[in-house]
């Protein structure tokens, strides 16, 4: 009787440890835990991930324009306009000065003076344009906000050409080119009369704008 | 004959013709793990491609962090060292919280100084970014002007992510997963120029290495 018991509480015990033991992973590998396959599976699976790999990296490099588009460095202030991997053209930046200026009668509301990083597109093309001034240069310079439009607009700061990517960002162009290669901005991206004019060339609406 | 002629002259005379695109440059072809490990990558980042945005991949096998868009590399950091907790958990597409902090300056209306701006030497070079799902990413320099201090102050910081770890595990009416851990040490420009770079909620994938 006592051999049984014994016996049963052995099977017992076993089944318990077999039910809590730790699963090992290893740090390296992450597969520890799989049956390794016989040399003749390993050459199979071998080259259908190798057929996969291949067939994914394609996928991604559909992924990449086929058109030029343009590369903004915020960090280095420079512009690129690039066709897959050769650049067609590398020019000298300002962007977003980081600063901050409180809205006023809006409690702690503040506006942000960064160039917006991410994927953007080229929405319009602009020539001579016009600065339709915001609330912010006003409130910058200490003056009252105008009521009306008219009074917003300044001509011949932008210089010849500029493109919108939304939301009241453009590239153009600037009168400060001392301070062009420094955070100087409200958001825009400013580039000398001569680099305007390239990407303004090489742009079309719809082109991409990625910014880092 | 002369078709066939012109044909083989046009595949030799375009650049690129019959080449294959690539992801993973140092990729090893026959081994199994890399190729497992390649193909998850690019699944995952097929996902992030395909949509308007930069993200990161920090690639461990080729020591580099990639700031991408549109399966492009945009900017390219390289990694001096790493370690890690178990590499298992360093799958999925992770979240980025929130990007290091950074003392921007607040512009006094009509002040007749302008305020300084931020530029990427305002950045940290030692910080700890916090993901969803759980990654701790810890970033250090890798030559420090004040080894001591700075190496007291990242004990603290990863200390302080460990203990609240551990205290969301310990109140957890269901048993909380622990976040996988990365370190990485880059040159303090290279630190900078990443904490730049970031954007709250960009996505990051990681391509984990089979060398430690």
């Amino acid at each position: 009787m006592g051999r049984i018991l014994l016996a049963a509480f052995a099977v017992i015990l076993i089944l318990l440890l077999a039910m809590y033991a730790p699963t090992t992973t290893s740090p390296t590998s992450g597969t520890s835990h799989e049956i390794h396959p016989t040399p003749v599976e390993d050459k199979a699976s071998l080259r259908t991930l190798q057929a996969r790999y291949k067939t994914l990296s394609k996928q991604l490099a559909q992924l990449t324009p086929n058109q030029p588009y343009i590369l903004v460095d915020t960090a280095r202030n420079r512009l690129y306009v690039k066709r897959q991997d050769e650049i067609v053209l590398d020019a000298i930046a300002s962007t977003g000065s980081g600063t901050i200026l409180d809205k006023p009668g809006e409690g702690n509301n503040q506006w942000v003076f960064d160039t917006p990083r991410g994927e953007f597109l080229v929405k319009s093309k602009l020539t001579n344009p016009t600065w339709i001034k915001p609330d912010w240069a006003f409130v910058e310079e200490g003056l009252a906000v105008p009521q009306n439009a008219v009074d917003r607009a300044e001509q011949g700061v932008l210089g010849d050409y500029a493109l919108g990517f939304g939301k009241g960002y453009f590239i153009h162009g600037t009168l400060y080119t001392r301070l062009l290669g420094k955070n100087v901005t409200h958001g825009c991206i400013r580039l000398n009369d001569n680099d305007l004019k390239g990407v303004y060339k090489l742009a079309r609406v719809g082109t991409p704008i990625m910014i880092f | 004959m002369n078709f066939c002629a012109i044909l083989l002259l046009l595949a030799l005379a375009t650049p690129g013709w019959g080449k294959e695109p690539e992801a993973f440059p140092d990729l090893n072809p026959n081994n199994l793990y890399e190729l497992k490990e390649a193909t998850r990558v690019l699944e995952e980042e097929l996902k992030l491609a395909a949509r308007p945005q930069t993200y990161l991949l920090i690639d461990l096998s080729a020591s580099a962090i990639l700031i991408k868009g549109r399966g492009i590399g945009l900017h390219q950091i390289p990694i001096a060292t790493w370690s890690s907790g178990p590499q298992e958990a360093l799958k999925g597409v992770h979240r980025l919280m929130a990007r290091p902090p950074v003392v921007r300056r607040k512009i006094e209306p009509g002040a007749a100084v302008e305020q300084e701006p931020i530029s990427v030497a305002d950045m940290p070079t030692d910080y700890v970014l916090t993901f969803t799902p759980p990654l701790s990413l810890t970033v250090v320099p890798s030559v420090a002007n004040d080894g001591l201090f700075r190496s007291a102050v990242l004990l603290g910081k990863v200390g302080w992510h460990n203990m609240q770890d551990w205290v969301a595990q310990f109140f957890a009416d269901q048993p909380v997963e622990p976040s996988s851990s990365l370190r990485l040490t880059l040159t303090a420009d290279h630190a900078q120029s990443l904490a730049w770079s970031l954007v709250d909620g960009m996505a990051v994938v990681i391509r984990r290495s089979s060398d430690k």
